[in-house]
């Protein structure tokens, strides 16, 4: 068994009133890259900032790496790298003034030979010495991904961190964020809304909505859960009338392609063959077995 | 405390400062206007105008003798012109209470924008993810606006002195600046003062917004009373020099309780829950 790295058991916190989260638990084993998933405003942000101990539950337990952020909030943010949306850098200063600067917060013990190192990993060493306040987003962002690596954290908290991104960077920076795991056992909650970049990242996934904790687990064991039928696309020279073919219920029908629902993906093996029988299959694609189609399924579910 | 730490946000705040030209030239103008142009313009028609062809010239030599008893009126009735008298009065007397705007007014400005200023351009909550205690961000932000302020004073009263005694020199044939009282008013009343000043300032920024709505309350609740201080304390130079040592005493008393006292009020999730909602 891994060892727990955060922990959550039932948090409560509220804005003016107003819940934003419900009684939350769950927790973050060592090592693993979490996929932290929900709509805007369903207390991502609000949870990685309750974990750093910048602000406070207003009950329930929390444990990150050993401490509690509430009371041994230092602690807790030595060992934790954040990057968040809200986070800004001074603009009037360089790139590596900036990076230097927070060197000396988080006592990195090489400074000008870490940031040199992070720069140059973040893809931002010809802007080392640019003003932040003419950066990009993209720069931006990239320069909060150098912040947060510093001082070599255990855990990594990315708050969206490939928005504002092109392509290339995106990919990148997930590279990275994937090396940085296996090389270092960093520990690492991704919060996005972008799924499809994270689908194969991420060890396992967290939904939450209002604050609320809607499912957990890996995407296999989601997927066994909650995506019950199967789409199968069929590229086919065969024609045919009617809702099913064979008993195997036909969703679309268009030249060239149809598209079947299948119940469970034993049956696939046996729709392809029936298919064979009668004409040429050319190609074969699961539809609606990733990680979107089984966030709005959740959301359905659990509304 | 968390030393470098400190050091890097006291460097970073006043590196800041300089490269904001908008906030540092209207602190250093107005400065030098009171140290340099000011003197002058009063001390040289002192000098080189007939002061007894001006009819009410005896009326203001006779207000010297209402004066106070103290050190400062003595001296003044000891000086055989009427020149000298009103000359050293200028320039002992009159110019006292610019000595305190000067530092409370860099104090007010750099102290209100501390937390405020981080606030505004959302990197207070950068800093408030670093491992970082709140004691040594409230001390580097009140160094950052108090070391500001009292090299400024500092500065601006060497420059005086040397101005006033430039000008003044001919007319007397020795230094008549600084008094004892000055020094005691500049190195030790003035210095307590702003540090009182700077953490009213810095602890109102860091409980509200933005720095307009920081520098609007910290101008309505603190410049009167800082007034009001200010006009008893100058009268002060013209008594003696013990009564000095005990007000810069209270105000560092003052001080002292103030940091220890107030400190407690800030903490993370105040001041982050002040940024982001």
């Amino acid at each position: 068994m891994t060892q727990e790295m955060i922990v959550l058991e039932k948090i409560n916190k509220s804005f003016s009133g107003v819940p934003v989260i419900n009684n939350l638990s769950f927790m973050v084993h060592q090592g693993e890259i979490l996929g932290f998933l929900g709509p805007n405003g369903s207390g991502k942000t609000t949870t990685i900032r309750l974990l750093n101990g910048v602000i406070t539950p207003d009950s329930g337990r929390l444990t990150v790496a050993g401490f509690n952020p509430v009371t041994a909030g230092d602690e807790v943010r030595k060992r934790c790298g954040v990057l968040t949306e809200s986070a800004a850098f001074y603009g009037p200063m360089t790139a590596r003034e900036n990076l230097l600067f927070f060197a000396d917060l988080y006592a990195v013990a090489t400074p000008t030979r870490r940031v040199d190192e992070l720069l140059h990993a973040c893809g931002l060493t010809p802007h080392a010495d640019k003003k932040v306040a003419v950066f990009s987003t993209g720069m931006k962002k990239r320069l909060g991904i150098a912040k947060a690596l510093l001082h070599q954290p255990e855990i990594l908290f990315l708050d969206e961190p490939t928005t504002g991104l092109d392509p290339e960077g995106a990919r990148t920076l997930l590279d990275y964020i994937q090396e940085l795991n296996r090389r270092f056992g960093v520990t690492i909650i991704l919060a996005t809304h972008l799924l499809k970049q994270v689908e194969t990242l991420c060890h396992r996934f967290i939904f939450i909505d209002q604050g609320r904790l809607l499912a957990d687990g890996t995407f296999a064991e989601l997927a066994e859960k909650y995506l019950t039928a199967i789409n199968l696309q069929v590229e086919t020279d065969l024609e045919i009338t009617g809702t099913e073919f064979q008993g195997f219920p036909l969703e679309k029908n268009t030249p060239g392609f149809l598209q079947f629902k299948v119940e469970r993906k034993e049956q696939i093996p046996f729709l392809l063959k029936a298919l064979l029988a009668s004409g040429s299959v050319y190609s074969a694609q699961i539809y609606g077995r990733d990680l979107e189609t089984l966030y709005f399924r959740i959301k359905e579910e659990k509304a | 405390m968390n030393k470098r730490a400190a050091k890097a946000i006291i460097n970073k705040d006043i590196r800041a400062i300089g490269s904001n030209i908008q906030l540092w030239l209207p602190m250093l103008i107005v400065p030098l206007v009171f140290s340099l142009v000011l003197p002058l313009v009063l001390v040289l028609p002192a000098r080189f105008t007939d002061l007894s062809t001006m009819g009410n010239i005896e009326q203001i030599v006779k207000l010297f003798s209402k004066l106070s008893s103290g050190p400062l009126q003595e001296t003044i009735m000891a000086l055989p012109l009427a020149q000298q008298q009103i000359v050293y009065f200028t320039v002992n007397y009159l110019f006292a209470p610019f000595f305190l705007i000067i530092p409370l007014m860099v104090a007010s400005i750099i102290g209100a924008n501390s937390f405020a200023g981080e606030k505004e351009r959302k990197t207070l909550e950068t800093l408030l993810f670093a491992p970082l205690d709140l004691n040594t961000l409230l001390w580097a932000k009140i160094l950052a606006a108090f070391l500001p302020a009292t090299f400024l004073t500092l500065i601006c009263s060497f420059l005086y002195g040397i101005t006033v005694n430039i000008a003044a020199y001919p007319l007397f044939g020795r230094i008549i600046f600084p008094e004892v009282n000055w020094l005691l008013l500049l190195l030790w009343v003035t210095p307590a003062l702003s540090l009182g000043a700077v953490f009213v300032n810095v602890f109102i920024s860091a409980k509200v917004k933005g720095f307009q709505e920081a520098f609007q309350l910290s101008g309505l609740v603190i410049l009167p009373v800082l007034g009001l201080f200010i006009g008893q304390l100058s009268g002060v130079l013209l008594v003696n020099s013990i009564f000095l040592w005990w007000s810069g005493a209270v105000l560092w008393l003052i001080d002292f309780l103030l940091v220890r006292k107030c400190g407690r009020f800030l903490n993370r999730n105040q001041l982050f829950t002040s940024q982001v909602s």
